[in-house]
This record gives structure tokens, sequence and C-alpha cells, in this order.
């Protein structure tokens, strides 16, 4: 509490010298000088306390490196990677180091508070005023439980971005089970990458992303990832790449984007495609692997006779051609792939069939190789097929959980929660009204019957009463009223919801909100932290308070364990047998006690002290066409098939399938949906991309850079001088276009111009990248912020989102964001 | 005594500008007074355009041309401390003749009309002398050094993170961040930087990593033809600084 004291005094300090500060800046520019000033009196270092060092992990992207959180006098001051830490490695990504300007945001909100103004707009100031927590919990508490007497409680939503792990966005699904709402944890993946996961899960059967190992990958072909720039974990991807560039032999690399990005650059080869059109190139680099002979015949299987072989155009027996680890590949040639050749591709992607073949050729002969992607290939209405394609290449060479190749992550051993949602659920919570509406995003039901999530289609579905209407809504670490395709529409649909948001940052949320529950930064949090996907053995991370809480803010997990106190019935039990999120947090460590890490982490303190648990190697690997299982000293007990399928492709015939049985069983929907005949629903295969937007001349795409790949350093003036879009911009955010298409339009290099879709227009700064393809214009994502602070606020350029049609790919769900066409004008 | 020098890897480096942020939270400067910055430039036309980037710290000439020309000897090079150039923000008096006569653009005068709009000078107004007081400073100052924030009217620049590097071991021949023993005395922007790009040690030191990959690899220095001899070195393809042409606000990118 002393520190918390010394820092309030300082605080006020600060706001009584402010005015000093502004007489003072006056005066200096009334002397027209700013150069000869009084040399300053002279002086020396002074003293200083103690600095002490804490744990904790980064939060504004989703790669999760540890971090060492350096703290003198009660004020952080230096954040750096934890050495220790197995994705950080003692590194950071430049949105690392500026952590501290987020518990520091002069702009961020220091208490609960209400709304006044029942006008909400883009210009109506909510009127907020401070209350206790007391009264903030039990006016949301009140309002909850009055809905659930109302046999109204599906009307409650709870929408999550930037989930954590158990101790946050984890908590939401119980409190659903027991309240009595099928919304209780709508998150936002289908606004995020669901396309890669759901290419997975189609053709290996793992709804996930992949883990990788870069350490002995000696080619990689990237697609649509910006591997260099926002791929996760940024950080240690980048560790990865100078490892990867100087080991012997050199990993080569080609990517192949619709841009010049950093990952272009520093590429052995760059190929520039067109939107939407990767699966093109993916199924002519496995036509020409099958055709050259260069596929993996210990993993893929081949020709019962050496002497057959795969040729352009035609059909194999399928007889003749013995499976081994993927399913359907005599048929995905002969319906498929035969006719899928460099030139047909070259036709459709602009890339020229001979750099085709030469991919194709590095590809299939350097081992092991990788085929990596992500939105830029599936955020089109084909994504799901697109990344099927490009995922199938890692097939057709054998890279699946081998040495080089690629895996998938395993959970941590978390220790089991003191009560049962079973023993806590009342009648209503077990068999109320509730049970019988669907998710307000229609998930699971006909309309969306394979998606993970469907955040955006909530504002509409609301607007329409279709199914039916929000009542209250919560937002934790999500923005889809500013982020989701077509915001505008969140801007209508929130106007009679009571929203109450949880960020500590005044975002356009907030500006919607009737009440605001702020969080802790993360700086100030403890909160656990498993991994994403990395390099597949399990891990989980611990954030620890460098600082108390700088105001008077409240950790997510903390706000919903109270409000879960306060609802009626025995779901209040439940919530005060868990007692507060550290306890709750406790019984997660507990689990290492069995099962300690590899650092010797077995409870609660010692995960807080190093920061992380984890434990090496990956369970299991494939050699040579056959998997093996870790005995603890080497992957020495073959696999059986069943294990495979149990543990490693969870698919129907638990193979990799190139022939899709999961996709089969939604045949009927991807005709309706895709207009793919039932019978070829399963196959790997090209299907045309849908263009959004209307009538509209140029491709627009929306990258994410490496300073800003979750847009959660919108406010900080630094990272705004810094930030480099690709081309050398200061304090702005150009748009980038090929002289040539701009010249065509009488635009001059710097001009202000209007980007224009049939969902609205924004205007940016342009200029001339004579790299870019001249079809595609490229506009940074998440930027054109009509709030979030001081220094977001009202920034150019306009938001990329406002002219992005809410159009997703029917399978993953995910929303296309890169599939826009526009026109382009002088403004 | 060691003379310090680091080595940037442009074969390594991702143009990241982990090392831009380190510093710039490590030396507390002003949004724009980027002692650390890496400099893009492109070139050609698609499909085959190129872009290049350039990581660009203070060089520590072992022949500064600020030194000779700073009228009140406040810059200076510091063979005590490896060979580090200092300005003295006790006897700086803002003149700004080392700017112009430094040929890397590695000086920064703050002092002016901020570069980003609100100024965040006003948010945290300068305490006890300094130009300005964020909550977030570093406790590290020395004047004499130009370390920590400066007051208002002085010009700034890269120390080589001599804060940190001061407090090496005596005759240590690298300052490796992936030594656990000498990690916090590593400047910010060599112990971030991700893909490893750079190095940081005693060119005195024939057995140095830095005069290993020098030796190895062809290190060069910028703008060897000034004569200011850099303490920076760089490896790889493209390392060089392309020619300044002005901007052509029609044709140029």
């Amino acid at each position: 509490m002393k520190l918390f004291q010394t820092l309030i005094n300082r605080r006020r300090f600060l706001q009584s010298s402010a005015a000093v500060g502004a007489a003072g800046a006056v005066t200096t520019g009334f002397t027209g000088l700013t150069g000869l000033t009084q040399a300053p009196p002279a002086r020396a270092q002074p003293t200083r306390g103690e600095t002490t060092i804490t744990k904790n992990v980064c939060a504004q992207c989703p790669a999760r490196c540890g971090i060492d959180v350096y703290t003198t006098d009660g004020r952080v001051h230096a954040i750096y990677g934890t050495s220790d830490n197995p994705i950080s490695n003692g590194k950071l990504c430049p949105k690392g180091h500026l952590g501290s300007y987020f518990l520091y945001d002069p702009d961020r909100f220091k208490g609960p508070m209400k709304r006044t103004n029942p006008n909400k707009g883009r210009d109506e100031d909510p009127g907020f005023v401070p209350i206790s927590w007391e009264e903030a919990l039990d006016t949301v508490a009140e309002r909850l439980n009055d809905l659930r007497r109302r046999e109204e409680s599906h009307r409650f939503a709870m929408f999550y971005g930037r989930g954590w792990g158990a101790s946050d966005a984890g908590i939401q699904y119980p409190f659903g089970e027991l309240y009595g709402t099928p919304n209780a944890a709508i998150g936002h993946s289908s606004m995020c990458a669901d396309g890669s996961k759901k290419a997975k899960q189609a053709t290996d059967g793992n709804n996930s992303y992949s883990s990788y190992d870069y350490r002995n990958v000696n080619y990689l072909l990237i697609m649509g990832a910006s591997f260099l720039e926002a791929f996760r974990p940024y950080n240690n991807v980048m560790q990865m790449w100078g490892h990867m560039r100087t080991k012997s032999p050199k990993t080569r690399v080609t990517t192949v984007d619709v841009r010049m990005s950093p990952t272009m650059a520093a590429s052995d080869h760059a190929l520039y495609i067109k939107p939407g059109t990767d699966g093109a190139f993916a199924l002519a680099v496995a036509h020409v692997i099958l055709t050259e002979g260069l596929w993996n015949r210990e993993f893929a299987g081949d020709f019962t006779n050496p002497r057959l072989r795969f040729l352009a155009g035609q059909r194999i027996s399928p007889v003749t051609f013995e499976e081994k680890w993927v399913h359907g590949l005599a048929d995905w040639w002969n319906e498929e792939l035969k006719d899928r050749t460099p030139e047909w591709a070259e036709a459709i992607t602009g890339i020229e069939a001979e750099q085709i073949r030469r991919t194709a050729v590095e590809f299939g002969s350097t081992r092991p190789a990788v085929a990596l992607f992500e939105r830029g290939a599936t955020g089109h209405s084909n994504g799901t097929y697109n990344g099927m394609a490009i995922h199938s290449l890692n097939a057709l060479v054998g890279s699946l959980f081998a040495e080089g190749g690629i895996g998938y992550q395993v959970g941590p051993s978390y220790g089991k929660l003191p009560v049962e949602v079973a023993d806590y659920q009342d009648d209503y919570a077990r068999n109320g009204a509730w049970k019988e509406q669907p998710r307000l995003d229609m998930k699971g039901t006909d309309r969306w019957p394979m998606v993970g999530n469907m955040m955006q289609e909530c504002a509409r579905n609301h607007l329409d009463a279709d199914p039916y209407t929000l009542d209250t809504a919560m937002f934790y670490y999500t923005n889809p009223i500013w982020s989701a395709p077509t915001p505008q529409v969140w801007e209508e649909a929130l106007k009679d919801v009571f929203v109450i948001d949880t960020s500590p940052f005044p975002g356009e949320t907030a500006m919607y909100a009737d009440i605001v529950l702020p969080d802790c930064t993360y700086l100030e949090r403890t909160q656990d932290v498993p991994t994403y996907p990395f390099e597949g053995w399990p891990m989980a991370e611990l954030r620890t308070p460098a600082v108390e809480p700088i105001h008077d803010t409240r950790m997510y997990g903390d706000v919903v364990i109270e409000l879960g106190k306060r609802i009626e019935g025995p779901m209040g039990d439940y919530y005060r047998e868990l007692g507060n999120l550290e306890n709750y947090i406790r019984h997660l460590a507990a689990g290492f006690a069995d099962d300690p890490g590899d650092n010797g982490v077995d409870g609660f303190e010692s995960w807080k002290e190093k920061g992380v648990w984890y434990k090496k190697p990956y369970q299991w690997r494939q050699i040579r066409g056959d998997f093996y299982e870790w005995d603890g000293e080497r992957y020495s007990r073959q696999m059986s098939a069943e294990e495979v399928k149990q543990h490693l492709f969870k698919t129907p015939s638990g193979k990799f399938e190139v022939r899709s049985g999961y996709l089969e069983q939604h045949a009927d929907y991807i005709e309706r949906e895709l207009g793919i005949p039932r019978a070829r629903a399963g196959l790997v295969q090209w299907v045309e991309p849908v263009y959004t937007g209307g009538d509209g001349d140029l491709h627009f795409v929306t990258p994410k850079t490496p300073l800003h790949a979750e847009g959660r350093g919108a406010n900080i003036p630094q990272q705004m001088m810094v930030h480099q879009p690709i081309v050398g911009g200061r304090n702005t955010v150009y748009l980038e276009v090929h002289p040539q298409t701009a010249r065509e339009r009488g635009i001059r290099n710097g001009d202000r111009v209007r980007i224009i879709s049939d969902v609205g227009s924004i205007e940016a700064e342009c200029r001339f990248v004579a790299s870019h393809r001249p079809d595609t214009l490229v506009l940074p994502f998440e930027f054109g912020h009509w709030a979030q602070g001081r220094w977001a606020k009202g920034r150019g350029p306009g938001n990329s989102s406002e002219i992005t049609a809410n159009v997703s790919d029917p399978i993953s769900g995910l929303a296309s964001y890169y599939t826009g066409k526009v026109r382009l004008e002088r403004a | 005594m060691a003379k310090w020098g680091m080595v940037i890897d442009l074969d390594k480096c991702t143009g990241c500008q982990a090392c831009t942020t380190a510093c710039s939270m490590e030396n507390n400067t002003l949004p724009g007074e980027t002692w650390q910055d890496v400099l893009y430039y492109t070139a050609g036309e698609n499909p085959s355009g190129q872009m290049k980037w350039l990581p660009r710290p203070c060089m520590q000439c072992e022949n500064p041309s600020c030194v000779h020309v700073c009228p009140t000897r406040a810059t200076y090079k510091d063979e005590e401390a490896g060979g580090i150039v200092f300005v003295d923000w006790n006897k700086c008096i803002g003149c700004k003749y080392c700017m112009i006569a430094c040929p890397y653009g590695v000086r920064f005068y703050a002092d002016e009309k901020p570069l980003i709009e609100p100024d965040i000078r006003d948010v945290f107004p300068g305490e006890n002398g300094q130009l300005w007081s964020p909550p977030y400073q570093n406790p590290e100052e020395d004047w004499r050094r130009g370390i920590g924030i400066q007051p208002p009217g002085v010009v700034s620049k890269c120390t080589f993170c001599y804060h940190k590097v001061r407090h090496a071991p005596e005759g240590v021949a690298d300052l490796d961040e992936d030594n656990p023993e000498v990690k916090e005395y590593v400047p910010a922007c060599v112990r971030t930087c991700a893909p490893k790009a750079r190095y940081f040690g005693d060119l005195d030191n024939p057995d140095s990593q830095v005069n290993r990959l020098i030796g190895d690899k062809h290190g060069v220095r910028l703008k060897d033809h000034t004569g200011n001899r850099p303490q920076v070195y760089y490896l790889g393809a493209g390392a060089g600084v392309p020619a300044f042409t002005p901007a052509d606000r029609e044709n140029d990118a």
C-alpha cells in the first residue's frame, strides 16, 4: 500500500505542476529562439532506490513473451524479455518495450463509472460519473438477476477478444452455464484467424494453429502470413529467423504475398499474387511435386508399380496407388490436381508458371520443408479451401509431426477447481427457457454449422431481432464497434443495449458504455497465460503484478467472480467457494505438483518466481512414415494407427485427408453456400473467390505491422513516431499505391485520397510504392480511431474496417478482411 | 580500457525496430527523438522491387566531426569510457553545430515544437530541471555524459547505454546478452535484438566476437570516406547507405 500512496502523491504533484509547465512553455515561445538557452546548473548522478524485477507476460499480441519488469521506487521503467523463458529468451519485439506506456497512459480510466447521458453516438459525451465498485457491481448484478427472473437470461452476452487463459476468458464458460445464457463466451476468433484452424481441422483433424520446428526446417514457403511483421509468436519467429538464415544449411525462404513487406524483402524469392488466389498457386505446386516425383513416399504412399507416375491431364487407377498417411490422394489427383498445371495457375494468380514450377521443385526436393500460411490466404470466401491446399503440401513432403516440420500444441497440467458447475446449477440453469435459444451469433445452427464463433454477426442479428435482441452486453479485450467489418452497424446496434466495458482505456466501446468496470493493465495483474501454439510441448506462464494497481481498477477475473457472487440462487455459492482470482489460479497451479516443469516449477510460488512452467519435448514424432512416442530418452515406442488417430490425425480416416471427411459431413451446406457439388465437397480444390465491396477496380488489403499487430498501442505517441508503414512514414500511416495506378487517376505522391467501397468511404494520404501490385491498394489495419485516448482519437488515416463488407467464409466463418474491391480517387 | 564497438548484421536484421523502442524506453527519449533509428529504402518496380533497411545508432566515431566543431567542448570523446562520444549537458548551449557536422544524422535537439500533438511534455511536465518528467523514467542519470532526461536547450544522442556498459567487468571481450553474467551491461538495442543481428564488444581485443565477425564477414563502416572512422560496423548484403537524392514528389516512393 505504501507504493500506492507514493504514486498518488506523485500524481497530485504532477497535476499541480502542470500549470507551471504550461506557463514556462509560453515564455519560451516569446523569445523566438529555440537554441541558445542558459546553461543548466551542473549536476552529477543522484541516488536511487532498489530495483526489483517481476515476471510478467506481454499483452500486446498473442505471442505471450515472458517479460522482466524493472521497477524502482515504485515506478516501472524498463521491460526486457525474460532470459529463461522459452518464447522470449531475453528478447522482445518493438511493442514489448513500450508496455510501461500502457500502465502510465494519462487517458486510462481511474475507476468504475456510470453513464449519465442516455444518448449514444460518436459525438455524444457519455457524461461518466465515478461510482464505487459496490454500486457498479450491484447495478450490473441487479440487471442480470432481473433478466433471469423474467426468464430472458439468454439476452445477456459476454464478448471477449484477447483471452489469456483459464482465469479470464475461461472463467466465462461456467458463468454462462450457471446463470443461463448461451452467449457467455462469444469470442473474436472469427474476426481473427479461424480460417487456418478450420483448414487444418478439415485436413488433419486439429482445429488449431500449428506449432513449428523452425530450428530444423530447411525450406519455408510462406503464404499470406506477414511472417516478419505479425506472425505469432512474433518475437520468437524473429529469433528463429536469425537462426534459420545463418545455420548450415541455410533455410531457404520463398514468400508469396499480395504486397511488398519486410518478409517479402528478406526472402530468397518474393512472388506477388493476386488476392484470394493462394489456393490455385498451392494446387499447382502440388501438381508439380507429383508429376516430378518429388513427394515423400514413406509418408504419402506410392505406386504399386515403380514405373507408374503422375502425368499431367491423365487419371491414375486408384488401385495402383497405395496410400499411407494421405487419405484420398488418388481421388485428389484424378478429380482435381491432374489439370492444375503451373500454366493454369498463372492465369489465375498472376505468378509466372516458371516461378511456380521452380518453387515446387525447391519445396519438393528440400527436406524438411514447411508450407506456412495465415489469413492473407484464408481471409476470403474460399479461405478454408485455400488453406487446405497449402497445408496439403506439408502432407506431400511428409513434414507433419516430423523433425523440422509442423505439429500441434499440448495444454498444461492444470489442477482441478474446488467446485463443480453441476453442483451449483439450479433448475433454471439446468432446464430453463434459455436452453431453447441458439447463440446470438447463430454458431452451430444451420446458418453457421462449422464455425467457432461469429461475433461479427451479432450487431446485425440484434437489429433484426433474429434470433432475438440483446439486453445487456459485457466486453472484455474486444472492441467490435470499431474493429468489426462494417462497424457502423455496431454503432447502431449498441444504442439500445446496456453496455458494460471492462477495458482500462477509453475506447470506442467505452463511449457506448452504460457502466465501466475498468480492468488493470497487464503490469498490474495476476493472470494465467497458457501458451499459444509454439513448439508443441506444454507451457503455461503467469503474470505477476509489478506494482499495485495505480488506479481504482480490478482484474476482470475478479469482476466476473464478484458478479457471480451477487447472482441469486446456488450460483452465488459457487463463486463464494471460488473466493477470488488468486485462489482460482492457485488451484490451477496445484496441478504442477504431480507434473513439475523442466525448470522446477511445482506450484504457485515457484510459478510466480519463474513466470513459466513447461515440459519438453513434444511427445510424438513422425520418422520416415512411422509414428513414435517419446519414452523419456528418445522417440522409440512405435504408435498404432489407433493411437495416431487419437493424438495426431483426428480425422474420420485417422490420416491426413485431401478428401475431407469433415467437409463431406457438411456437403449439403457447402453445396448450398459455395455451389460445390455435394460429391466434391471434401476435395482439396480450387474455388473462385467472391470479392466484396461492389464494383471497384482495385483490390484492398489491410495488413498488420510490427508495431501494431493487434492495434493495442494506438495511444502511444512514441509508437506513432516510429511506426514505419513499410515505406518510412512518420506520424501518420499511408495508403500505399503503385505510381501507375495513382497517375491513371490524376493522383500525385502525397495527395489526399478517398477509398470507396459499397459500404462506405475513408480518406488517407497516399504514398507511391512501386513494388506493390498495380491492382492492389495497401492500408494497414487498425487505424482511424474515434476514441481510445488523446493521441489515438481523430488521427488518420481512415479505419479500413469501415469500407470492409461484413462477409465471411461460410466454412470457417472468418471475416473476409482481405477480399474487398474499392475505387480510388483524389479527395 | 576497452574500445567499445558494435556490429550490425544486415543479413539477420528484420527491420522490426525493437532496437528503436528499447532505446526510447531505456533512455526516455521524446517521440521522434530516436537515438536509434531504422531507415527504410525502396527501389525497383513490381514484381522485382526491393526494400532495404538500415538500423542507425550513433557511430561513436574514432575521429568524430561533432567533437571538432563544439564551441564549448560540451561534446567529447571519452577514451576512458571505451571511446564513447558524450554530450556534457552541463556545458552544452544548444547551438546545434554538432548536428550539422555529424555525417550520420544521429544527434537530436528535442526542445522544439513537438513532432506529435498533443505535446507529451505538457502531460508530464519537467521537474528538477528536466525537459519532461515521465513517471516511467529510468532512474539512471549523469548529465556530464548525456545520460537520463536532458534539461531544456541541449543536444542529445546515443551513449551506447554507457550507464549499463560502465558496469562491465574489466577486460571482458564481448558483452553478449546470452551470457547471464553480463546481460545487464549490454546496450538496450543489442540486448533485445530478436534475430541477434547486433553484437557488442571490445574492438581492441583481437579475440572478441565483434572482431571475428568483422574479419569473417568483411565488416564495413558507413561513409568511410569522411574519415570519421565509426566504431560501428555493418555486415551483410546492402551494408551501405543508399545515395541520397532529394525527394521527387511526383515519382519517388
